[in-house]
């Protein structure tokens, strides 16, 4: 610190004016004080308004949200099915190796379902199809329907059901 | 007179610091008496706000930093510029002046032309002699802009007072 530094410290100390802390002061300084918790109070009130307005419209919202979300959970099971169709049908197209398309599997599902229409009724609005197919099932489904008759034809009907509409779009 | 209620030694501590903070406050605005009382004002109602938490520890420093950083804000505003009045404000007669006011005219004058920044880290280092990392923590920069602040500062002070003392012709 030189000389000009320590001159300037003391000039600065040296003109220091003593001011009484007066009434008028402390009321001033009260009264901004107030003015200060008043606006602070607002904000706060004016806040939460804002934040249980938000809520309540979140929370009204949320149901309707809710069950526009449902719709589309009610859709996925179908296709979930069919999945399984396939892996259904696989082993009844390993007997009739050569299906390149799905034509023929399907030719071959009416020849199933053919063989159970004794047992499901259902079957039997499907039949003004048969009368087309009936020559080419019996061919080919004669030697392996006994066996697999009893167990697979239960779980495919209602599959094919879900397959018939390509079946029969490709049929017709 | 409704009291302020939940600041238990706020207003001693009010009454005991009101003359040093207003001369901290006309340091830091260049002499400006009505802003630096505002400054101090509304200092002293930052710090009754934040009482419970700092009274114990050290409201004097919580309170100067905040007059600086105030100081610093207000001397941005354009409004604190000068603004016309219908009549001039009593203006102290030559008689008056002594040598101690002539001579806190003369620093204020010269405080005046320094900037905000550079003023402020010079009246905390000369005048309340507090250490560059303290002075920086008030300026809320690094020390070594502090310094710098400082330094130029005085640097420019030198010149100014030095200009002010120098025999006319």
């Amino acid at each position: 610190m030189d000389d000009f530094e320590r001159d300037l410290s003391r000039l600065m100390r040296d003109t220091r004016q003593h001011t009484p802390y007066e009434a008028e002061h402390r009321q001033r300084l009260h009264a901004g004080i107030r003015a200060r918790r008043r606006a602070r109070m607002l904000w706060k009130a004016g806040g939460s308004a804002v934040a249980v307005a938000g809520i309540s419209v979140g929370l009204a919202l949320l149901p309707g949200l809710l069950t526009r979300a449902q719709p589309p959970a009610d859709h996925r099971p179908q296709p979930s099915t069919s999945p399984t169709v396939q892996v259904d049908t696989t082993p009844t197209t390993d007997a009739p190796d050569p299906s390149p398309t799905p034509t023929r599997p399907e030719s071959t599902a009416p020849a199933t379902t053919g063989g159970v229409t004794p047992s499901g009724t259902t079957s039997a609005p499907s039949d003004p199809t048969p009368s087309a197919t009936p020559s080419t099932s019996r061919s080919t489904s004669a030697p392996p329907t006994p066996p697999p008759s009893p167990t697979p034809t239960t779980v495919p009907p209602s599959v094919l059901e879900s397959e018939e509409p390509s079946a029969s779009a490709s049929i017709e | 007179m409704e009291q302020i209620r939940g600041a238990d030694g706020f207003d001693e501590f009010a009454a005991a610091r009101w003359s040093a903070l207003l001369h901290v406050a006309r340091l830091l605005t260049g002499g400006d008496r009505q802003r630096a009382e505002d400054l101090v004002q509304e200092a002293l109602v930052k710090l009754w706000f934040a009482w419970p938490k700092v009274a114990e520890q050290a409201p004097e420093a919580y309170v100067r930093t905040v007059l600086v950083r105030l100081a610093a804000r207000s001397a941005r505003r354009r409004w604190w510029g000068e603004r016309p009045v219908e009549q001039l404000p009593d203006r102290a007669d030559p008689g008056d002046m002594s040598s101690a006011v002539a001579e806190r005219s003369r620093l204020e004058a010269a405080l005046a032309l320094l900037s905000p920044k550079q003023r402020a880290a010079v009246v905390l280092r000369y005048y309340e002699d507090l250490p560059e990392a303290q002075v920086a923590q008030a300026l809320g920069c690094p020390v070594g802009t502090a310094r710098s602040h400082a330094s130029r500062g005085v640097a420019r002070l030198r010149q100014l007072l030095s200009d002010a003392v120098r025999p006319v012709g």
